[in-house]
């Protein structure tokens, strides 16, 4: 049974049908909201977070064709689930609608056990939907972040992986992996920056001094230094000489 | 005229024998006669990046230090190991890779003014254009020799607090020395690092204005020593950096 936390839109032109629908779907342990045609409707799909609408179709202004039409025009709206009303003997205008993607349908004058389990059974179906529609997005949050990893930037906040990783599957899993490994590699690039920042600090020039001159000031040294362009130039002569 | 460069770093671990041994392939490409001396007699390695193993060697610059025989005994061709063809030549001195030979050098030393004889056989006898030190880490005796008899000297060094200090120390000593030309390789460099701003702050640092940035490289690592990298990878960035700096060392 779906949780009863679901909101649901009732949309009929006639008051007492629209008041009658919304009792039985409270009665379920349901929230509602209602509107008296097709605009009123587009403006409660788009405003509010509805889960499923129950659509009568013959009304004034704009029928419930034509708010099936629209929302499936509408990326933002085409996944709400939408029960149509209808009478019995309009089982064409039934086809029609399912056509235009419509879920389901009730008969006008309906049971309340089979309202409860036709509700549930769309409200069950749009929440494995939206699992799925969920899980794709997550998907492509970890391969952005592996292109982001691809480019050379381990910075973990780049990556934007934090839903994912809140997740108790494989996918989380491979994310925490992820960020995990990219922190790391992260952490050792600014140590490194920061070696390289401090480069010409580090170097401790009164220690540096005693250890040249610890080298210098000894008399091999002294002898070298004096000898040194001598034999330079003695060795590059010497291919000349040769030659 | 012949250039003696030295190849330096303060410490070990910086890839000095690796720039050496790049250098003197990019020279070789460029029509030069270079020979490469290994005198890291305590730890020898830049063999093994031209392919001689340590029981090919049979004559080392040990034996000349040694009195057991003529410099030009110790030298190998090793340009057809490159396997690439080039107008020039690459000469190899290796040290001896023998353990006992090592220690007998360490626990007795040897007579560092025959380094200069050596070197004048080496240069005169295979008409070179270059001659290139790959020096033992640090500064002793004879690494002070190598540098003070050098035209260039290219100090090795990685982004790395260890090596900072040292390869101050070194710049002030080869200051001293009158080395005429000095140049500073920052190796190993993280992708994560601005190249240019690495440049700047060693030339600042150091008050050197010869400074070649070489990136880390996954490729050479993979190579891990399997061969000289410029020819392994002809067409890659760091063997157009190496090419770069091998001109600059031949001007």
């Amino acid at each position: 049974m779906e949780s009863k936390t679901a909101t649901i839109l009732v949309v009929d032109d006639h008051a007492t049908n629209r008041l009658k629908m919304s009792m039985a779907v409270k009665r379920l342990g349901y929230e509602t909201c209602q509107a008296e045609n097709g605009l009123v409707a587009l403006e409660c799909l788009r405003r509010d977070p509805i889960d499923l609408m129950l659509l009568d179709i013959v009304m004034p202004e704009m029928d419930g064709y034509e708010v099936l039409a629209a929302i499936k025009e509408d990326a933002g709206l085409r996944d709400i689930p939408i029960i149509v009303i209808s009478a019995l003997d309009e089982l064409d205008s039934v086809v029609k609608a399912i056509e235009l993607g419509a879920e389901d349908y009730l008969p006008k004058a309906f049971d309340p056990v089979l309202l409860n389990a036709r509700v549930g059974a769309c409200l069950e179906k749009k929440q494995l939907r939206d699992l799925e529609v969920e899980y794709l997005r997550q998907v492509e949050l970890l391969t952005d972040a592996a292109g982001i990893i691809e480019d050379e930037n381990f910075d973990p906040e780049a990556l934007r992986l934090e839903s994912v990783i809140a997740r108790d599957d494989a996918l989380g899993r491979l994310a925490r992996v992820l960020t995990d490994m990219a922190r790391e590699v992260h952490a050792r690039e600014q140590s490194l920056k920061r070696q390289v920042q401090s480069l010409k600090i580090e170097i401790d020039k009164t220690r540096q001094k005693e250890q040249v001159s610890s080298i210098t000031d000894t008399d091999y040294f002294k002898d070298l230094r004096g000898r040194a362009g001598d034999l330079r130039t003695m060795l590059q002569d010497k291919k000349d000489e040769k030659g | 005229m012949s250039r003696i460069v030295s190849i330096h770093s303060f410490r070990g671990g910086t890839g000095k024998s690796n720039t050496t041994a790049n250098i003197a392939t990019q020279l070789a490409l460029a029509g030069k006669r270079v020979g490469v001396i290994d005198t890291d007699i305590q730890s020898p390695g830049i063999h093994v990046l031209f392919g001689l193993k340590g029981a090919d060697i049979k004559h080392s610059l040990n034996d000349f230090l040694w009195g057991k025989g003529e410099i030009g005994a110790a030298v190998h061709d090793v340009t057809d190991h490159l396997n690439r063809a080039m107008p020039g030549k690459v000469f190899l001195i290796p040290s001896s890779a023998q353990a006992d030979e090592i220690v007998n050098v360490l626990r007795e030393g040897y007579d560092v003014s025959l380094l200069t004889t050596g070197f004048r056989k080496l240069v005169g006898e295979l008409s070179l254009d270059v001659l290139l030190i790959d020096t033992h880490p640090g500064l002793n005796e004879e690494t002070l020799f190598s540098i003070a008899i050098s035209h260039a000297l290219v100090i090795v060094m990685r982004p790395d607090h260890q090596d900072y200090e040292g390869t101050g120390v070194t710049v002030e000593v080869a200051r001293s020395l009158e080395i005429p030309n000095m140049s500073l390789v920052v190796n190993k460099t993280p992708p994560v690092l601005d190249p240019e701003e690495v440049r700047q702050r060693v030339q600042q640092t150091y008050s050197v204005t010869d400074v070649t940035v070489l990136p880390h490289c996954d490729e050479m690592m993979n190579l891990a020593s399997g061969g000289v990298f410029s020819t392994a990878y002809p067409d890659h960035a760091l063997t157009r950096l190496y090419q770069a700096l091998a001109a600059k060392l031949a001007a």
